[in-house]
């Protein structure tokens, strides 16, 4: 024998069988109420109080994400870094070593070759080629 | 008559198992995953709200929807964001009259996949929405990761719950394809091949739902201190309010899908009984606990590892199970 329990949930509950966009289509119909009913309590419970904040940008200003494409420098270091890494790695580990004499070595050499250039251009234009 | 089924229905979409009791349950599912969470970690967890903390998580949501500001930038589409959530929200209650435990119950053909438009796509459509409607750095991350991640998700656990309905829908007497197809699953587990197809699809399933959920190890969307917060970084105040409680209540409706789909609802009993009540709190609070273990013995993965886990875990075993359920 049915408890009463039974007998009050057996006459509430109620199966509906549908096809399957009749089912969709309540469902939908539902959310939207739910919807309704649910925008209205939030905007009625919400608190009203706002502040307006700059974006968080790690400590940085908006302006740096002001510019409708990046600066030279940006795309400069930006290809560098990822297209020319062999270079990159090259001008780190020879130049910018924090050692002053690496600086003056690797300076030195290109200026050196540049000298010779130059003497070279000097030399071939007094003997008129 | 008619009026009869509107009373019922407006009771079943506002108080029992639609918006009030879903409320209810992803509250008390967020508390035990806190609790469960803090004993893990040796910490008290929620405890002075309420009888042993339980009022907690509805503490804390009043507390942001009534005493905590909103702060914007510029950029921020407030409204935008609070009417996705919403809307989100409205679409996860409204699935749940297509689960067993609804009284005012739609039953079709198919329906498994109106629901799983309803409970799934939807939500996640309205989340990304609410993301970059409140633009930020990190919410451009977290949402490109998210977007990421669903790629793999979205699939493993659609798959992992429509093989267990098709096999449990061809067992007879419901509609092909329905979730009323919940009374069948017994007679899958008790049939040594469609076992193993419903234990392929559960593991699928526990996998895609800690994805979906973002939890450990698969909260790289959040990746809470590394992309501060991820896609809700610009979230505050009511609207964070609004979207824990989407969250809670996404990952509870995910849950319930979970006990009827695999472990049969109330079964062995039925849903009008005391113990068919009492087993379905014990199953959902054994998926309850097995997804806050999960989220506490793992670390965070990132993106390509969470990719390639949920691929090999989720999707392949998803995968194994549709081919196998295809030849039986």
């Amino acid at each position: 024998m049915a408890s009463l329990y039974e007998v009050i949930i057996m006459g509430i509950v109620s199966i509906v069988r549908v096809e399957p966009w009749l089912a969709a289509t309540i469902a939908s119909g539902i959310a939207i109420g739910v919807s309704a009913v649910l925008m209205t309590l939030y905007y009625s419970l919400k608190t009203k109080t706002s502040r307006v904040t700059d974006v968080y940008l790690s400590g940085e200003p908006e302006n740096v994400v002001s510019m409708i494409m990046p600066s030279i420098a940006a795309l400069y270091w930006g290809f560098i870094k990822r297209f020319a890494k062999s270079l990159y790695k090259a001008l780190i580990d020879k130049v910018h070593t924090g050692s002053l004499h690496d600086w003056y070595k690797f300076i030195s050499s290109w200026f050196a070759l540049l000298i010779l250039l130059a003497v070279i251009a000097l030399v071939l234009a007094f003997v008129g080629w | 008559m008619f009026v009869e089924q509107i009373v019922v229905a407006l009771i079943s979409v506002f108080v029992f198992p639609g918006l009030i009791f879903t409320a209810a349950l992803a509250f008390f599912t967020q508390y035990l995953i806190r609790k469960l969470s803090a004993r893990f970690q040796r910490r008290m967890g929620p405890s002075y709200v309420g009888p042993f903390g339980v009022l907690q998580p509805f503490y804390d949501f009043l507390k942001l929807l009534r005493a905590k500001e909103l702060v914007r930038t510029r950029f921020s589409m407030v409204r935008v964001a609070e009417v996705s959530l919403v809307i989100g929200i409205a679409f996860l209650i409204a699935a749940l009259t297509f689960l067993p435990i609804s009284i005012f119950r739609l039953q079709s053909e198919l329906d498994v996949f109106v629901f799983f438009y309803m409970a799934s796509v939807i939500p996640f459509i309205v989340k990304v929405i609410a993301s970059i409607a409140m633009p930020g750095p990190y919410t451009s991350i977290g949402v490109s990761r998210m977007l990421s991640m669903a790629t793999i998700t979205e699939p493993a656990f659609f798959a992992s719950i429509v093989i267990p309905v098709y096999l449990a829908s061809k067992q007879g007497n419901v509609p092909f394809m329905s979730l009323s197809s919940y009374a069948n699953v017994a007679k899958l587990w008790t049939n040594p091949v469609t076992a193993i197809v419903l234990l392929l699809n559960l593991i699928a399933y526990m996998v895609s739902l800690q994805a979906k959920a973002m939890y450990q190890p698969f909260n790289i969307p959040e990746a809470e201190q590394e992309i501060i917060a991820g896609f809700e970084t610009e979230f505050s105040g009511p609207l964070l309010a609004l979207a824990k409680l989407f969250h809670d209540i996404e990952v509870s409706v995910s849950l319930l899908l979970g006990v009827y789909v695999f472990l049969g609802g109330p079964l062995p009993f039925n849903h009008l009984s005391v113990e068919g009540v009492a087993i379905m709190i014990i199953k959902y609070l054994a998926l309850v606990t097995i997804i806050t273990f999960i989220k506490n013995i793992m670390g965070r993965y990132r993106i390509d590892q969470a990719l390639l886990q949920v691929f090999k875990y989720s999707l392949v075993p998803a995968i194994i199970g549709a081919i196998v359920a295809m030849i039986v």
